[in-house]
């Protein structure tokens, strides 16, 4: 500490000798200035992006860029903006020094308290000395003890924290190192940092995005947004503009997002800070977080701590000038109560049970990073869950098949040991279509593990069928081999299908095709349709029981994709060069065969665990960027959405009403799409938020999943947000705890959390309340243990003051008494185990339920306390009875007893005692 | 708590492990630290010492020892109730110390008495043949003279049996006498003295310095 201090007043000397002068008449306006600025930077960065480079024809974006959208910009004219806009970089936030970080943990909450008692210490030791008292030194080793027990702690708390908060050096990792641009009419590679607003800019597979992009070419490209939105599945890009939303817009490419197939070419319309990304980070590593729970419990026990000492103190001080004692006997007396009444082994008593806790909370697959976060979950009123990977198993899966007019169900659990099994001739061929007009495949080296967990290429629906296929009908590579594809139309957003010509299974020389796709799509092309293995051509029946089933699937929030083949007349056989290109095949009258629906399946443990929230008194609220169907039908599969409940939609359905009609407060679940929110005040948001019990987020945006957080912790609620992507990092950063994800979590989401799911599983995290909850009660007990003992350390001072009779118990073994006996018991206390209704009861309330109140420093002070006392006195009147001082006697020998140089003091049977241990 | 009191013995403490062997203890006691200063023209500054003295030497007066006993000299006088006496000690034995031909005590002479005592203990029944001995530091200074000669302390006053069975005890005393060498100018001199000539009377514990001895420093001034 010493030195840290001594080199922090030395530096600005030391380091920048030229700068100080400088700067100083200045820094005081500049500071505020730049204070001011942060704040709005913060305000502004919470807003939504708004750009509309993705409306822009390309001549309006050349025009707005003054670019050449060939040659790109002259090297020249990008260096001035380079000087202009600085280098394109994520800038890390102002850093705290280490020693200042340091010292925080040094002096904070009930370290200070700790030192002020410290100093105290030596003051009155300074008061003795100053005045030549020569009793003890007491004092003395009671301030070194204390100083040494904050010290200790101060470094542990330190070093557990200085493990975290490194969201700025993570996001850096993401950034790539080189980027192609094209400047002048000339290709070059250069650092990402030099790239500037108005390059041109070339990516292919594999590259990561060196900028935001306007693409104006692309051959392919499909970018995978994951990092940024959470969304696993590559998403296609063009240089179409295709949803106002530049998040959601095919155009547009973002910073360090990676590219994973094809090639485009874009111009830079955003570097650095002000990209998506950029903002992301400032946003994140920006963000004040508040004080966690238990750290405001603690600064409120402080409070009252403080309150007793001071009150006792003073009491005493005015007494004992009353009693006749001097003020500077007084004075020390003062000090004394004050420094008796801190429990000096608490803070180590507190660490040491949150320690405890977050060991046995990583051995249930929650690994804390911020030690206080342990019980900030036992707190929390309410869970902000994503969906993705948390709440559902984060892959695609077969849940629904519709063939001969009938809905199959599949089993979609984790384990996924049902086999489907049906004998309809039907299933075969919709099995053999799903195979084979497929694209997906198993990756190498992973035939001894079950199906479900092979790890594929390919789209996540294409997998899933695969998947599909392979455990309920065979093995799809014999059957590719069998029937080897010849050609294929690979699926597109404008076809909305996908076409492959296999040769037939039996080795005859015909063909046939297979398609899928959107549904209604599929029907279009066909006129007949497969009903047990046979054919019929469509009617208006069918086509009501397909529509039927098609929205019914839909519904669901499921994926649906419809299927059918053709098989091609004997001219097409073996040889036939077919063109995709200028279609030279029959793709009209095909056969429909059925359809089959896909989901990302809620995890097994998820609906018991919300309930087990629910029935805990927690609100779990879904935020997710999905859709709002497929939002609201996981919820309502994971029971976020209960049973019985309804939206308002879901009323106007049910009655035949307009929505406008549905009275609000009917409806106690809602589903709020982020277009709504986006357009809502924050008097609306706490409406939805206040008058709704069940809420589902959809299609939010990483801004909006920060306000929807702000919003909760406005109403008070202790929020827990869970997340996985680089857009939930401010979220993260800015719940009260933020949960990441262990498995599928970016890097930059598992710094801004506090507390990390190994599992990636729901269910854990009610665990961690579970664990949260208990910490917060052993802690109460630990509590009001250590506080217990505290007036039979000071009560024998006091009647030392005013009765006169020898000090009972010392300074020094008040000390061994805190720090040694005290605390192991203490500690103890934090394995005990839960009440049974714990999971039962409301979450505390921060205001009203806190971590110390009167009524526990009552029963601590006022009985137990008084109880220990008691027994402690009569332990103490026996001893020195037995020993031959009566009671009566010892009254007002204090100073006798207390005299260095008085060696014949008398007892109650006319022996003659000699001072012992007696320091001159 | 009353409970507890009833169990307990009027007459022994319960327990005694805790003083096994006595203290040494002078008189009268300086109010601070253990050192006299006075000066010899200014009868001011060694009255308090004189009074303390005399109330304290009173009891030791003949006059109010009639009621006790004379004891045979060089036993313990050991007794087994139930009325326990109390043996004489004239304050003749103090000698020079006595206060009868002196009533300043030496103090306005430059050789100030002062007594040395052992701690009262229960049942305490010293071996051999205890005597005090006391030492000037500084023997070119001040010599030392005790009364009774060579500070022997009697056998017969031992043991003793509680304020409440011994009703009269009179604890044996040995006084000291520090006379400055009239030729020496700095009239300052610490004096040691220690219990010797038993075995269970301990002299020498590193942790108190009171145990079986002690020390005071004397000042003079003229």
């Amino acid at each position: 500490m010493e030195r840290g201090g001594k080199r922090g007043k030395v530096s600005p000397h030391g380091q920048h000798p030229s700068r100080k002068p400088k700067r100083e008449p200045k820094i005081k306006t500049k500071k505020k200035v730049k204070r001011d600025t942060k704040k709005k930077d913060m305000e502004e960065l919470k807003k939504e992006v708004v750009m509309n480079d993705h409306q822009l024809t390309l001549k309006e974006l050349s025009t707005k860029y003054s670019v050449d959208l060939t040659n790109g910009q002259s090297p020249e004219k990008a260096k001035e903006i380079l000087i202009r806009d600085g280098p394109n970089t994520l800038t890390p936030p102002h850093t705290t020094p280490e020693w200042v970080k340091f010292c925080k943990q040094l002096f904070s909450g009930f370290a200070l308290l700790l030192w002020i008692s410290s100093i105290l210490c030596f003051v009155a030791h300074g008061i003795q000395l100053y005045f030549n008292e020569k009793s003890s030194s007491d004092n003395l080793y009671l301030g070194i003890v204390l100083a040494v027990v904050v010290g200790i702690t101060g470094c542990f708390s330190y070093y557990q924290e200085a493990k975290s908060s490194k969201i700025m050096e993570s996001f850096k990792n993401m950034v790539p190192q080189q980027a192609q641009v094209i400047r002048g009419g000339q290709k070059m590679q250069i650092n990402v940092q030099d790239v500037v607003v108005g390059d041109l800019v070339e990516v292919k597979a594999g590259d990561r995005i060196p900028a935001d992009l306007r693409l104006i070419s692309a051959q392919g490209c499909k970018v995978d947004n994951s990092s940024l939105t959470g969304e696993s599945e590559p998403q296609s890009r063009s240089t179409d503009f295709t949803h106002e939303n530049p998040l959601e817009t095919r155009n547009i490419c973002f910073f360090s997002t990676n590219c994973v197939e094809g090639s485009a070419r874009g111009v830079v319309i955003a570097t650095g800070d002000s990209t998506v990304m950029g903002r992301i980070a400032s946003l994140a590593s920006g963000l004040k977080t508040g004080k966690t729970p238990i750290g405001a419990e603690i600064e409120h026990f402080i409070h009252l701590i403080t309150g007793v000492a001071v009150f006792l103190g003073v009491t005493f001080f005015v007494l004992s000038l009353a009693l006749g004692y001097g003020w500077l006997k007084a004075v020390i007396f003062l000090i004394g109560i004050i420094v008796a009444n801190v429990p000096e082994g608490l803070l180590a008593t507190v660490t040491v049970c949150l320690t405890l806790t977050a060991k046995r909370m990583a051995r249930k697959n929650c690994l804390v990073k911020n030690l206080e976060a342990v019980e900030t979950l036992g707190s929390t009123s309410t869970i902000c869950s994503d969906k993705t990977g948390t709440l559902t198993q984060n892959r695609m899966t077969v849940a629904h098949m519709w063939f001969d007019r009938t809905v199959y169900h599949d089993d979609t659990s984790e384990e996924q040991t049902g086999k489907f099994t049906k004998g309809s001739e039907t299933w075969f061929v919709l099995a053999r279509i799903a195979g084979l007009c497929n694209r997906a495949d198993f990756k190498a080296d992973q035939e001894t593990l079950p199906v479900a967990k092979r790890e594929t290429t390919g789209d996540a629906s294409e997998s899933a069928l695969l998947k599909f296929v392979e455990q309920s009908y065979g093995s799809v590579k014999e059957m590719r081999e069998k029937s080897p594809k010849v050609a294929e139309i690979p699926f597109n957003s404008t076809n909305k299908y996908q076409l492959s010509i296999h040769r037939h299974e039996d080795g005859s020389p015909g063909h046939v095709l297979m398609m899928k796709g959107a549904p209604e799509r599929i029907l279009e092309f066909c006129s007949s349709f497969l009903l047990h293995g046979q054919e019929f051509p469509i009617d208006d029946k069918m086509k009501n029981a397909f529509q039927d089933a098609y929205s019914e699937l839909g519904g669901l929030g499921e994926r649906v994709l419809g299927f059918c083949f053709l098989n091609l007349p004997s001219s097409f056989s073996t040889g036939f060069p077919f063109n995709t290109d200028e279609i030279n095949f029959p793709m009209s009258n095909l056969c429909f065969v059925g359809l089959v629906s896909m989901i990302d399946p809620p995890r097994a443990a998820v609906p018991s665990a919300v309930s087990k929230c629910r029935s805990a008194g927690i609100k779990v609220i879904m935020v997710t960027g999905d859709h709002p169907i497929t939002a609201k039908a996981i919820a309502r599969g994971v029971g976020i959405i209960s049973e019985g409940t309804e939206t308002a939609e879901d009323i106007a359905a049910r009655l035949g009403i307009p929505i406008s009609q549905v009275k609000a407060r009917n409806a106690k679940a809602i589903v709020v799409h982020g277009s709504e929110l986006k357009d809502m005040n924050s008097e609306q948001l706490n409406q939805i938020l206040q008058n709704h019990t069940e809420i589902v987020f959809a299609r939010t945006s990483p801004q909006q999943k920060l306000i929807i957080v702000e919003g909760c912790q406005k109403l008070g609620a202790i929020v827990a947000v869970t997340g996985d992507g680089v857009n939930d990092s401010p979220a993260l950063k800015k719940a009260d705890i933020g949960i990441a994800m262990g498995i599928t979590g970016s890097d930059v989401s598992k710094q801004a959390a506090d507390l990390i799911l190994l599992d990636d599983n729901f269910a854990s995290i009610v665990t961690g309340v579970e664990e949260g909850r208990l910490i917060f009660d052993n802690l109460k007990k630990s509590i009001a243990y250590t506080l217990t003992s505290n007036i039979p350390e000071i009560t024998p001072f006091l009647l030392f003051i005013i009765l006169g009779i020898p000090l009972p118990l010392g300074t020094i073994t008040i000390l061994c008494i805190d720090l040694g006996t005290d605390m192991v018991p203490a500690i103890s206390l934090a394995y005990e185990s839960p009440e049974s209704d714990i999971m039962q009861r409301q979450p505390r309330n921060p205001k009203t339920d806190n971590l110390v109140n009167h009524h526990l420093i009552g029963i601590a002070y006022g009985q137990i306390g008084m109880i220990q006392a008691l027994a402690g006195f009569f332990t103490y009147f026996v001893v020195m009875a037995e020993n031959g001082f009566m009671p009566l006697h010892l009254l007002g020998i204090r100073l006798k007893w207390d005299d260095p140089f008085l060696n014949n003091l008398e007892d109650s049977y006319g022996q003659q005692w000699i001072t012992t241990h007696s320091c001159v | 708590m009353w409970a507890m009191l009833q169990t307990l013995n009027d007459e022994v403490p319960k327990y005694r492990d805790q003083i096994p062997s006595p203290g040494l203890m002078v008189f009268p006691k300086p109010v601070t630290a253990l050192e006299y200063t006075f000066s010899m023209s200014d009868p001011s500054s060694y009255d308090g010492y004189i009074k303390d003295l005399k109330k304290f030497l009173k009891s030791y007066s003949l006059e109010e020892q009639k009621s006790l006993a004379n004891c045979t000299d060089g036993v313990l006088f050991e007794q087994k109730g139930p009325d326990y006496v109390s043996c004489q000690f004239p304050d003749t034995l103090l000698q020079a110390c006595s206060g009868r031909n002196d009533p300043d005590f030496g103090y306005s002479q430059g050789q100030p008495c002062i007594l040395v005592k052992m701690n009262r203990i229960i049942g305490l029944k010293p071996e051999g043949s205890p005597r005090i001995d006391c030492l000037s530091k500084d023997e070119n200074i001040a010599l030392v003279s005790t009364y009774p000669n060579h500070g022997i302390i009697d056998l017969k006053y031992f043991p003793y049996y509680g304020k409440k069975l011994h009703v009269g005890y009179l604890q044996p005393l040995v006084a000291v006498q520090v006379s400055f060498e009239s030729n020496s100018t700095k009239k300052e001199v610490t004096v040691e003295c220690k219990i010797e000539g038993s075995r269970n009377l301990r002299n020498e514990d590193d942790r108190d310095k009171f145990l079986g001895r002690v020390a005071f420093k004397i000042t003079a001034r003229t």
